[in-house]
Order: C-alpha cells, then sequence, then structure tokens
C-alpha cells in the first residue's frame, strides 16, 4: 500500500454483508480502493456486482460490515463510523452526481446550486455568490434565475455537477452520469469532470458500465463478486483545453 | 438577471397574501364586537311643540232611546219600521190592553149609576127641606098658640121635635148627595186612571227621531224595560272618544278636532269636544269625552270607529327633542350628550309632547348640544362611538 | 436557510392557494356554526336586556313569558307599583305571528308595551317611539319594514313609525312593537266567523238569554270579546335593592312566579337552547374532522409527489427535521389560509343567514389555534412517509 497522498479517500478492506444466518448475502467481500485528490478513476462492473452498495457505503448512505474507510485525513470509518453525524458528512464532505441530474424542482438553478451550502450554515448571499462562480465555470450563469425545466438536458446536468462542488467536498461519487448521452455529450461531462477535478482537487470516482467512456479513465477499479481489482486503463485524452460547449 | 415571470408571479401572491391580511384586519376592527358603535347625531334646538290628543271613539247617538211598555204584555201591532223618522207624539206601536177595556166599560157603567144615585139623593135632599119647612112652620103657629095657652106645652114641645127632625133629615140628605157626588169624584178618577194606564199602552215617539231597531213583533211578549223599537236622533250623533289618562293633559270642551272615520279613510272632518265626562274608566285608564261635528256627514253609523286628533294650545318656545333621543338608563330618563365625541349620559326633565315626537326639553340641556339620536346597541357611558349621516338608508328596505 | 416550504408552494401555488381556499370555505362554515350558537345566545341576552327589566312577573308556576306561555291580569302591575324596591312596572303582551306587508306573510313577535316603560324598545335606528295610544307601530329592521309601511295585524292597520335594530325574540323573530291595549286585543279577540258563532252559541243558551234579564245577553257577549289579560309584568328595580328582595314578597303576597334576570337566562339559554346547542357541537366535530381529514390527504399528496426529490435531499445531506419541517410549514400555511379564507368569508356571508351570526374574535383566535393544530396532527402522516423515504433510492 502507497502512502495516501493528502486528501482524497481510501478503502481498506471493506466488507457488506446483508441479513445474517441462512439468508446472509455478503455483496463486498474484500474492497480496496484509493482515489488521489484530483484523480478521475472508473468503478466498472455487470449489474449484481456489488457497485451500489459499494457506492452507499462510501456515500455513508448504509454501514459497512467491516473495514476501513479514510476521507482526506480523517478516518470515517473503522469497524464503526467515527464520525457522528452522517448526515454533515454527506453535505459537506461527499459530493453526489446522479444519473439522471435530479435538481429540486421548485428552487431556481442558483439556489439549488447554493442549497448545501445554505444547509452548511453559509449565509444566503454569500452561498449564492459561490454558487454563481461554480455556475460560471460550467458556463450556465446565463441560466442563472431559471428553473430547471426550462434548461436542457445537459445544462441540468452540469447544474447538478455544480451542486456536488458547493460545498468544495474532497471527494464527488458519479453513479452513470454519462448513461442516457450520447457520444458527444458523454466525453463532454467527462471533460468537465477532470476539469473540475483538477480545479478543485476533488477525487471522483465515476461508477459507470458505459464503454464511451472507460477508455478516458486513467485507472479504472474493476468490481466483480464483491472484489475490486485494479487495472490501468487507457487514460485517452480529452480535449480539455477546447472551451467547454453545451452539449 | 431576473426571469420575470418568476418575478411577477411572486408580486402576484404577495399581493394575494396582502389582501387577505388586509380583509382580515379590516373584518376584526369594524365588524363585529370589536367595532366602534355608529350612531347618528343631532342638535339641540329651539322650537314650539305643537301638542295634540289623539284617542280613538265609536260614534254614539247623543240623544236616543229605548221605547217599551212599563209593565209586562204582549204586543198588539208595531207601527214603525227600522230606518223611518218619526216626529213627536207619533204612534210607533201599541200593547194588548188585556182587559183593560172592558174595565173601563164597567166603569163607565158604574159611573152612570153612580150619577143616578146622586140625582136620588138630590131629591131626597128637597124632600127633607120640604119637611123641614113645613116643620118650622108648623112650629112657629103652635109658638103663637102656646103663648096663647091654646095648646098643651106637650104639644110644642112634639112641634119643636119635628122641626129638629126635619133639620136632621135635610143634613142627612145633604150627606147622602155629598155622598154620591164624591163616590162619582171617585169613579171619575178611577176611570182617568185606567185610560191613563190604556193610553200608557200606547207607545209613542218621544221625539223627533229615526227607528234604528225594532225588537218585538205582534205577539211578542215583553217585560217592563224591555225595548220595542230603538230610537236615535240622526242629527245628535258625535264621537265618543277615549284618551289615556296619561295622555289627557289638556283636555276641555271647546277644543277643536280632526275625526276620521273608519268608514271614508282620507277624508278628515272637524269638530269639537263637546263636552269632557266627569267619570272616567278606572279600568282601562282613559278619560272619556264626547266630540260633535261641525257638519254631520250623511250616511255615518252609531258604532262606527273613529279617530280622533284634539288640537291643544301651542306650547311657548322651547327646546326640543326627537322622542328618540330619549332613553332610559339606571333608572332615569335621559339623553346620551356628546363631549368631545364621547358619549356621557345627561338626566333630562321632560315637557309636552307633540303626536309628531317632539318633546319639550325643560331641564338638563343647552341649545346646540349635540346629542345621539340613533344608535345601533345600547350605550354605554365612555363608548366608542362612530357617527354617520344615516344609520338606515332611506328608502328601500329588505 | 431560504424556506423549501415557500419554494416549494410558490412553485406549484395554483394547487395550494386553490386547496386554502376550498379549506377556507370549510373554516368559514365552522365558524358560522359557532356564530350561529354564539347568535342563539346572544338573542337570548338581548331580548333579556332590551326588555329592561330585573324582574319577569309571570302566571304561578309557569317558566314564561318566553318558554312557556303565561297569562295575568292587567291590574295586577298597579299593585305591583306600590311595592317596596320597585321603581318602574309595566304590562307586556307577547305573542308570535304572522302580519301582512305588500300581501306576503312575515313572521314576527308582536310585543305590547308602554312607551318609556320596561317593555318597550331602548334605542332606535330610525324614526321616532309611538306617540298615539293605537294603531302605530316600531318595528326591526330585521323585519323588513320601512318607515312609513303599513302592516295589517288582524283587523287593524297599523303604521310604522321607528326602527330598531337586535330586538329579537329568543327564537330570531324580529319583533314589532305596538300599543298595549292593541296587542291585548290581538291576542284576545278572534277572527269575525269566531265572534258571530260564539254570539249564536251564547244566545242559544237559555241561561244567558232570559226574557226576564234584558241586557244580560248583551253583558255576556261582551264580555267573551274583551281581554283584560297581559302575559307578564316587567319590573325595575330601585337603588339599594337586591332583586331577592324585591321578588320575594311578590311570590308570597301575590300569587305569582317571579324570575330575575339570572334565572331566566338560565330558562333560555340552558333549557330552550339546550337542543340547538347540541346540534351545532355535533356539526362543528364533523366538520373539524372533515377539515382535518382534508389538509392530511393535500399534504400527504404534495409530499407523494415529491418523493424522489425528497431522497435526493436526504442524500445531499438535508436533515430529517429540515425536511419535516418543510412539509409542517406547508400545512400550517394552507391552514393559515384557510383559516385567514374562512373568516373573511364568515364575516360577508353572516349577514345573509336568516338567524343572527355572532362571530366573537375569542372565537376566531380559538379557531386560528384549532386550525393550525389540526394542520399540524393532519400533517404527521406525511411526515411519516416523508422520513421514511430512503436516501439509497437515488443512486442505482
Amino acid at each position: 500500500m502507497n502512502d495516501t497522498p493528502l486528501g482524497g479517500i481510501r478503502i481498506e478492506g471493506l466488507r457488506k454483508v446483508y441479513g445474517h444466518g441462512d439468508t446472509a448475502v455478503e455483496a463486498l467481500r474484500h474492497v480496496n480502493m484509493q482515489v488521489a485528490p484530483g484523480e478521475v478513476v472508473g468503478l466498472v462492473g455487470p449489474s449484481g456486482s456489488g457497485k451500489s452498495t459499494l457506492l452507499k457505503c462510501l456515500g455513508a448512505i448504509i454501514e459497512p460490515t467491516s473495514g476501513r474507510m479514510t476521507l482526506g485525513n480523517e478516518v470515517i470509518y473503522d469497524n464503526g463510523w467515527k464520525v457522528k453525524d452522517l448526515r454533515a458528512l454527506r453535505r459537506d464532505r461527499i459530493g453526489f452526481v446522479f444519473q439522471a441530474p435530479y435538481l429540486i424542482p421548485f428552487l431556481d438553478v442558483t439556489d439549488n446550486v447554493a442549497l448545501l451550502p445554505m444547509l452548511a450554515g453559509l449565509p444566503n448571499a454569500k452561498a449564492r455568490e459561490r454558487a454563481l462562480e461554480l455556475l460560471t465555470a460550467l458556463d450556465v450563469q446565463h441560466r442563472a434565475r431559471a428553473e430547471p425545466s426550462q434548461l436542457s438536458g445537459g445544462e441540468q446536468q452540469r447544474v447538478s455537477i455544480a451542486r456536488a462542488l458547493a460545498n468544495k467536498p474532497p471527494v464527488i461519487l458519479a453513479d452513470e452520469p454519462t448513461a442516457p448521452l450520447d457520444s458527444e455529450r458523454a466525453l463532454g461531462v467527462m471533460r468537465i469532470l477532470n476539469q473540475m477535478a483538477r480545479h478543485a482537487h476533488t477525487a471522483i470516482i465515476v461508477v459507470t458500465h458505459d464503454e464511451k467512456i472507460i477508455p478516458t479513465f486513467r485507472r479504472i477499479y474493476h468490481i466483480r463478486d464483491g472484489q475490486t481489482v485494479e487495472e490501468a486503463g487507457e487514460g485517452r485524452a480529452l480535449e480539455d483545453t477546447a472551451p467547454l460547449s453545451s452539449p | 438577471m431576473k426571469t420575470n415571470p418568476q418575478t411577477s408571479r411572486r408580486l402576484l401572491l404577495g399581493g394575494l397574501a396582502l389582501a387577505l391580511v388586509g380583509a382580515l384586519a379590516f373584518v376584526a376592527l369594524r365588524t363585529g364586537p370589536l367595532a366602534p358603535v355608529k350612531v347618528q347625531v343631532t342638535p339641540v334646538t329651539k322650537g314650539r311643540v305643537t301638542p295634540e290628543i289623539f284617542g280613538i271613539g265609536l260614534v254614539e247617538a247623543q240623544r236616543s232611546w229605548m221605547v217599551g211598555p212599563t209593565t209586562a204584555g204582549r204586543v198588539l201591532g208595531v207601527r214603525v219600521d227600522a230606518g223611518q223618522t218619526v216626529q213627536p207624539g207619533q204612534v210607533l206601536a201599541e200593547m194588548d190592553p188585556v182587559d183593560l177595556d172592558q174595565r173601563l166599560a164597567a166603569l163607565d157603567a158604574s159611573l152612570a149609576r153612580a150619577q143616578s144615585v146622586q140625582r136620588a139623593a138630590d131629591a131626597q135632599l128637597g124632600d127633607a127641606q120640604a119637611r123641614r119647612t113645613l116643620a118650622m112652620a108648623n112650629l112657629k103657629r103652635n109658638e103663637e098658640l102656646a103663648r096663647q095657652a091654646f095648646i098643651s106645652p106637650g104639644a110644642l114641645e112634639a112641634r119643636t121635635q119635628e122641626v129638629a127632625s126635619a133639620h136632621a133629615g135635610v143634613a142627612a140628605a145633604r150627606a147622602n148627595l155629598g155622598g154620591s157626588t164624591q163616590d162619582i169624584a171617585r169613579l171619575r178618577a178611577e176611570r182617568a186612571a185606567l185610560a191613563q194606564q190604556r193610553s200608557n199602552l200606547r207607545l209613542l215617539a218621544p221625539g223627533a227621531a229615526v227607528v234604528t231597531a225594532r225588537e218585538a213583533e205582534a205577539g211578542t211578549t215583553v217585560v217592563a224595560g224591555q225595548a220595542v223599537l230603538r230610537l236615535m236622533d240622526p242629527a245628535s250623533l258625535w264621537v265618543k272618544l277615549r284618551v289615556d289618562q296619561g295622555r289627557s293633559a289638556g283636555l276641555a270642551p271647546g277644543l277643536v278636532a280632526s275625526i276620521a272615520l273608519r268608514s271614508r279613510p282620507g277624508e278628515t272632518l272637524i269638530g269639537k269636544v263637546a263636552r269632557v265626562e266627569l267619570l272616567a274608566d278606572a279600568v282601562t285608564e282613559e278619560r272619556l269625552a264626547m266630540v260633535a261635528f261641525d257638519s254631520l256627514p250623511a250616511g255615518v253609523s252609531v258604532g262606527e270607529m273613529a279617530e280622533v286628533t284634539v288640537q291643544l294650545p301651542a306650547a311657548p318656545e322651547r327646546l326640543l327633542l326627537p322622542n328618540a333621543a330619549v332613553v332610559q338608563h339606571e333608572g332615569k330618563t335621559g339623553v346620551w350628550r356628546l363631549t368631545d365625541g364621547v358619549p356621557a349620559f345627561s338626566p333630562v326633565v321632560l315637557g309636552a309632547q307633540g303626536l309628531d315626537g317632539q318633546v319639550q326639553v325643560l331641564e338638563g340641556l343647552n341649545e346646540g348640544d349635540t346629542v345621539v339620536l340613533y344608535s345601533q346597541s345600547a350605550l354605554k357611558p365612555g363608548a366608542r362611538i362612530a357617527v354617520v349621516d344615516r344609520l338606515v338608508p332611506s328608502g328601500a328596505a329588505r | 436557510m431560504i424556506s423549501l416550504a415557500g419554494r416549494d408552494i410558490l412553485h406549484g401555488w395554483s394547487k395550494y392557494v386553490l386547496t386554502g381556499l376550498g379549506l377556507g370555505l370549510l373554516i368559514g362554515v365552522t365558524l358560522t356554526m359557532a356564530g350561529v350558537y354564539r347568535g342563539m345566545v346572544d338573542d337570548a341576552h338581548a331580548l333579556l336586556a332590551n326588555s329592561r327589566a330585573d324582574l319577569w312577573v309571570v302566571q304561578k308556576d309557569t317558566q314564561g313569558p318566553y318558554a312557556e306561555s303565561s297569562s295575568i291580569k292587567d291590574d295586577v302591575v298597579r299593585s305591583m307599583r306600590g311595592m317596596p324596591g320597585v321603581a318602574a312596572a309595566a304590562n307586556v303582551a307577547y305573542l308570535t305571528m304572522q302580519v301582512q306587508r305588500n300581501g306576503r306573510d312575515q313572521r314576527v313577535m308582536v310585543v305590547g308595551m308602554e312607551p318609556g316603560m320596561p317593555g318597550a324598545p331602548g334605542y332606535l335606528v330610525a324614526g321616532r317611539h309611538i306617540t298615539r295610544n293605537h294603531y302605530e307601530a316600531v318595528a326591526d329592521v330585521k323585519t323588513g319594514f320601512a318607515l312609513g309601511d303599513v302592516v295589517r295585524i288582524r283587523r287593524h292597520d297599523y303604521t310604522v313609525v321607528g326602527l330598531t335594530r337586535r330586538m329579537v325574540s329568543s327564537g330570531g323573530d324580529p319583533m314589532l312593537f305596538v300599543p298595549m291595549k292593541d296587542a291585548q286585543e290581538t291576542q284576545f279577540l278572534k277572527d269575525n266567523d269566531a265572534i258571530v258563532n260564539d254570539r249564536a252559541r251564547t244566545a242559544a243558551n237559555p241561561a244567558f238569554n232570559r226574557p226576564g234579564s234584558p241586557g244580560l245577553l248583551e253583558a255576556v257577549q261582551s264580555l267573551q270579546t274583551s281581554s283584560r289579560s297581559v302575559n307578564a309584568v316587567l319590573v325595575q328595580i330601585a337603588p339599594g335593592f337586591t332583586p331577592e328582595q324585591v321578588a320575594g314578597p311578590i311570590r308570597r303576597w301575590k300569587h305569582l312566579s317571579v324570575h330575575t334576570r339570572d334565572q331566566m337566562e338560565d330558562i333560555l339559554i340552558v333549557k330552550l337552547i339546550a337542543n340547538s346547542a347540541k346540534q351545532i357541537g355535533m356539526f362543528l366535530v364533523i366538520l373539524a374532522i372533515v377539515s382535518a381529514a382534508i389538509v392530511a390527504f393535500i399534504i400527504y399528496t404534495m409530499t407523494m409527489g415529491k418523493l424522489r426529490e425528497i431522497a435526493v435531499l436526504k442524500l445531499i445531506g438535508t436533515r430529517d427535521r429540515t425536511i419535516a419541517g418543510m412539509i409542517l410549514q406547508q400545512a400550517l400555511g394552507l391552514g393559515l389560509i384557510g383559516f385567514a379564507v374562512g373568516k373573511v368569508a364568515a364575516t360577508v356571508w353572516g349577514p345573509a343567514f336568516p338567524k343572527y351570526v355572532l362571530l366573537l374574535p375569542g372565537d376566531a383566535a380559538a379557531g386560528l389555534v384549532a386550525t393550525l393544530l389540526m394542520c399540524a396532527l393532519a400533517s404527521t402522516l406525511a411526515i411519516r412517509v416523508a422520513l421514511k423515504v430512503d436516501p439509497g433510492a437515488a443512486i442505482g
């Protein structure tokens, strides 16, 4: 095991068993993962391989059975949660990007992004400032006052990415973010993720089985039957110097 | 850069919310128990009250009679009918004399016989007088003879006695005559009495009148005091007026009155108070007065209802108030006077009141004071009020 | 922090506002029902207060003159006036009947009274008090009569010379004040056919129609058509005397029943109104349950439509209590809108009710608290659902 660079996320020996006795199911056996800040890794595996379970453990949604999870410099799980407030953990230290944008329909774009900082206690004005910064970085600031329903799919996706970044979390978990997209747009999303990762020093784990984007990862974790195997990816370059265009 | 629909939506909803809150505040403060009491006020002014006395009455006939027999009997015949005019002394009806006529005849016969007896007594008197004359002449002769002692004293005595007897005889005959004369007088008196009774059975009209009711027909038995016919003098119709005792101040004969008969709505007749009865009605607490018509209209029935308003002399000028402003508070009579817009109870002493509702204020207020005339609810001292022009909109009711 | 509840409402405002309106009408009905009850109690209070009496003297062993019929002689009042502690005493007659106005029948309570005495109206809203002793009337505005209208009661026509407000019987019928003698005649004099019939019957009776007694028949017949009765005597007590001090001797010496103001209130409010009060109470309970059900349903539906958003919110780190608070705020907001609409609606349509609707501020405040409590309670169903949502549903 290499020394973990400062920040990032590290998982050692994670195990998750559902149920007990005869009906026990071992969803995760012995998972090891490590992602450095600024790095974008892929987590690839067929359905039923434990992807979702791993994601939920990483997202502090369910409690693992045993193992160890370190986020940034803090051990958040070591055979038991080491943090008291899981909600705050999710809010402040983990960002989520979903298959669909899942924006809150009754908040406008800015407030959708500013919601998390507000929940974290930031004054409304400051939270909106930060939101606007992120929206500008993602080139959707011209939609700042619009309702989510008025945006195109790609714009919504970018707003959801901005929301994930709003509280400057050390790690972002992306669950099939490109599944419904065509290859051009899918690559566009990956481009953005890579840019944001570098820009904010965020570790990003992308759960996917989308063949279109797998080649873009430098490192990939394959998961099968509850176990992960690290593998080097193609690391195909994305035209990251080209200006972001709205898909 | 704001999107217009959202802002306008916020403005719209904000406006609605504001309107709702405003409506709520309005209903809380302006209606219901928290709201001020609405009142209408009036100033106290000087003026004259035209006092009048109002009462209702019945048309009666001043002169009316019940004509009937003085003893129980049977009606023989009725000569007049209701509605007929009769003259004084006219025979209206006759009662059955029964045996009166026969008794009169019997008395006539007795009278004739008594006259015969009188004639006999008269003759007897002459007879006695003649005997006396003879006896006296005899005595005189015999006295002469006795002086000459031609007859015995006994014979003279006998002659003297004959004279005395003759005197007595005359006296007796005279008395008989007197007695028979008295008898005739008695019989005449008896006959006159019977004739009087007989004439009593003819019912005569006591004055010029109109027959108003025919209450018995020929053959009906009536008792003493029962009416066979009722008469009234149509020119003597007047109104028997009943006035509340408490509101009859100033009622006196001679006052002008306006009479409204129930059968002639809209027509006002003029009359005068002819008499104020000395006896009032204690049960109904009313005073009675008789109001005569100045010119009696035709076709007025006895028993008709009338509404009479008697004019009293105008009162001197004093402070006046409409009686709607007068209220009772804690047992005292007074008004709610406004000082700086706050109502306070002022007791007053009231004077005469006119039928139009204006009442004199003798004490308690000054000219120009503002008092509460109408109010939505009973006032208390210091209550919050709001003065309005009209409490009840004039014109259409609900 | 922004208000999630507010934003959600703003987003789907039409449904929310319409529901608020519907709830408001329901609450308005509830407030109106409570107002009807208060109005009935106030009618009774108004009846007692406006009569300006401290004691009601009625026929022995009756609870009249409002709850029961009572008949006493009209000269009883004279002996009242001389008793110690009596400041004023007056006869009154009450008669609920239909009178004619413009060819239509109108139900009123005809009150026979003497102007200025207890029983007469204490204040007017138009016109003047009665000055003539016959054929004038003062009417309550609820009868619909205007000044100058002519009212036909039995045989006579009465001119309306004054108007009053809130002079009603305990049943809510508006009052029509007429002079005492006219009321006596109205109450006891029958219609012409009945009188003719009575005369014929009396004439056929040999006991009254004797030939030896002229005038007997007329005397008996006039006795039948005259009336010397009234329903009650109203007594005002002089200062310095208690009601019992004055009532006691009357009860003992005059063989009458006397009710004080408190006793009359008990008779009218507790006994007369008790039935209606129960009915209204049941109605209120039912309406409250229905309103709660509606609020619960609407909030539940609104929440069910947001399950995915709730899952996302929970996942990205929103606290349970923030989400519960959002739902509760929406329910309370609904309650506030409903209450405001209901209060305004009840005030607007209250005067149109045939019965007097009295909306008290205390009732409104209690209604507001009850509405908010009910909404809070109704929201618990939706809150339970929201809290059970699994944040992991957003993933996979």
